[in-house]
């Protein structure tokens, strides 16, 4: 699968490599499987997840509201989301997962929803992100570092140290990849678009479409490699 | 790591994800319950525990990379009788990313800035560089170190909870060194107002967002423990690796791995303990047995539950394992043993055959109450299958619970029931 990307790894322990559990870990598909990508991995990795699989459902929604004490903060509405994902499908009872099964017909994507749903428990709604934790989108100037960078870091996450805006970060963020091509697109639009990031926006940039994440997607890169590339163009 | 292709799509795992396999198989869940995209997942996880963090062994078992928690594979732990920092377990609680990169390591960690502050109810608060602490008397305790969650998973015999699945190799025997804790505060002579009831321990790191709580422990500032507590500034004789709470950390021998806060940058003396979640809600175990359903994971309370202090005594067989292949016939089984510190371990008594006969083990002393103890007995393995069993007691006449699911509670802590271990020959 990933075998030329291990090996690559093998070569470059140079960072301390901290998050690299958290990219591959696969959860059955099922509606608002994406809400416990974006909001369970602020946290904490999803083997955690994985490896409570099969409790009842009365100890998943205890499990939620423990995790509030820790430092989870989501609306009531997708925290009941979530609550039925996991007691659906990581219940003791969950559904036989058919890989035939075609993924539902997409409705009409919205980058500020899929922003609303994905991104905020980090980069805040209004795209000011966590001082020293998590970086802000708005104002951000990487956003237009080219063409295809923030796509690069939605799919493939990143790691390593950055400043931004004159606050120094090393976070690691996870991989997005679960989001569709569709809605990779359409959230980097939006993103670009909100907040006044059009006054970054340099003439004749080309917006990403769906093809283009695609492409991407076929050339996947490690987070410490995203990063690289962010560094070989400032 | 990638798996090797079979025949007809069969995959082997490699050891780390057969154990995980076998030990949830072990825990009562048979493998046909673990659900396909799980098998995945572990069988496409990428990560070891050396990249996790650095200079850790390849062969720990990984349960959260994140956070950098891990466990020691048994037949790794048994190999030595100091647990060397590179198998280890570990257990943090917040991702040891960005500005906390710097403890995801063997190293030592080089903070010469580092300073412990003392502070609360008392007239004369102190900030005292570790510097100053590093010249005061030191003393040696050589003491189990347990992950309070250790054995975690065999509770999933009777309902499974929620977290990190851990087997037996949540622990290691390790050697401190460091400032006896009620001389050190005797010493910095903070006059305690009279009110002062409980010493509350906080470590350098922080929750992932700000909404987290922090994490913190507090114990009775009368609390006998606390006698032999100390500030703890070397492990196995070299300054704490920042992995395991360097470069200061305090250490109260006997007691579960939570209580032992590492990274300790702050003592609080106070009147009432922490209102951290980690000590309120989380690591507690209910005052009265309790039942699936009955009792649940948010339940617990500051009257019906206390935090995990001392170790439930405990043993658990070393050799042979499954792995060790043993043939019919003739062999040593032997283990360790281990309780809170507060009586000699008094008594193993193992057998060979699920129970129906029980023979004593030779037990080696130990060199201090809180390290475990080594066992050891000749017996016979028939062809087929031997259950081998190991239980402790101590000159308290504490034993551990034949069905450890006596012990059963919705966070999964403080498993010891009577070791079973099915050996093939």
């Amino acid at each position: 699968m990933r075998l030329g990307s291990l090996s690559v790894a093998a070569g470059m322990m140079i960072f301390a490599a901290t998050a690299v559990a958290s990219e591959r870990i696969e959860l059955p598909p099922g509606p608002n499987r994406d809400l416990v990508y974006a909001r369970c991995r602020v946290c904490h990795d999803l083997q955690y997840v994985v490896e409570s699989a099969g409790i009842t459902g009365d100890n998943w929604v205890a499990l939620i509201e423990d995790m509030g004490s820790y430092g989870l903060r989501i609306s009531s509405d997708d925290r009941d989301k979530i609550v039925k994902y996991l007691v659906t499908y990581l219940g003791p009872n969950p559904p036989k997962v058919t890989p035939s099964s075609a993924p539902p017909a997409q409705a009409e994507v919205n980058g500020k929803d899929v922003y609303a749903r994905q991104c905020t428990s980090c980069h805040q709604p209004e795209g000011v992100g966590l001082a020293k934790t998590f970086p802000p989108l708005a104002g951000n100037p990487d956003l237009f570092l080219d063409r295809l960078f923030p796509v690069y870091v939605v799919l493939n996450g990143l790691e390593g140290p950055a400043i931004i805006k004159g606050e120094h970060y090393q976070g690691v963020m996870p991989p997005f990849d679960h989001l569709s091509d569709a809605e990779i697109a359409a959230v980097v639009g939006y993103v670009r678009g909100a907040w006044n990031n059009d006054k970054l926006r340099p003439a004749g940039f080309v917006k990403v479409d769906a093809a283009a994440v695609r492409e991407a997607r076929n050339k996947p890169m490690k987070p410490s490699e995203v990063h690289a590339y962010r560094q070989a163009r400032k | 790591m990638q798996k090797k292709s079979g025949q007809s799509g069969q995959v082997s795992l490699s050891r780390r994800e057969f154990g995980m396999l076998a030990g949830a198989a072990a825990a009562g869940v048979s493998l046909n319950m673990i659900p396909g995209f799980a098998r995945r997942a572990l069988a496409a996880a990428p990560e070891n525990a050396a990249q996790i963090i650095k200079g850790k062994s390849a062969e720990m078992i990984v349960h959260n990379a994140k956070l950098g928690v891990m466990e020691t594979p048994i037949a790794l732990l048994r190999k030595y009788q100091y647990t060397p920092k590179e198998i280890l377990f570990v257990r943090f609680h917040y991702p040891h990313e960005g500005e906390a990169a710097w403890y995801a390591s063997l190293q030592p960690p080089h903070r010469k800035d580092w300073t412990l502050q003392i502070d609360g109810l008392v007239q004369r608060p102190r900030t005292v560089k570790l510097a100053d602490i590093e010249q005061m008397g030191q003393v040696k305790r050589v003491s189990v170190l347990q992950c309070a969650g250790n054995g975690r998973s065999f509770y999933a015999a009777k309902q499974k909870v929620g977290g990190g699945q851990w087997k037996n190799g949540g622990m290691g025997n390790v050697e401190w060194e460091g400032v006896p804790l009620r001389h050190f505060l005797d010493e910095m002579k903070v006059l305690p107002s009279a009110s002062v009831r409980w010493l509350t321990a906080e470590g350098w790191d922080q929750p992932a967002t700000p909404e987290g709580s922090d994490f913190s422990k507090s114990y009775h500032i009368d609390d006998a423990a606390l006698d032999n507590a100390i500030l703890a500034l070397k492990m196995n004789g070299e300054p704490i690796p920042a992995a395991h709470g360097g470069p200061l950390r305090l250490i109260i021998p006997g007691f579960y791995g939570n209580m032992n806060v590492k990274l300790l940058t702050k003592l609080m003396l106070m009147s009432e303990q922490s209102p951290s979640v980690f000590q309120s809600l989380g690591y507690r175990f209910p005052l009265m047995p309790v039942q699936p359903g009955q009792f649940k994971a948010n339940d617990y309370t500051l009257g019906n539950s206390r935090p995990t202090y001392g170790h439930q005594i405990k043993s658990v067989i070393f050799s042979p394992l499954p792995e060790d292949k043993p043939g019919a016939g003739a062999v040593e089984i032997t283990g360790v043993a281990f309780n809170d510190g507060m009586a000699p371990i008094t008594s193993v008594q193992v057998s060979a055959d699920g129970g129906k006969t029980w023979q004593e083990a030779t037990i080696k002393p130990a060199e201090d109450p809180w390290a475990w103890y080594h066992w050891s007995v000749k017996a016979t393995l028939a062809p087929g299958t031997n259950t081998l069993m190991s239980l402790a007691t101590d000159a308290l006449g504490r034993s551990q619970p034949l069905d450890g699911l006596v012990r059963w509670n919705p966070r999964g802590y403080e498993w010891n029931g009577v070791e079973r271990l099915s050996i093939t020959v």
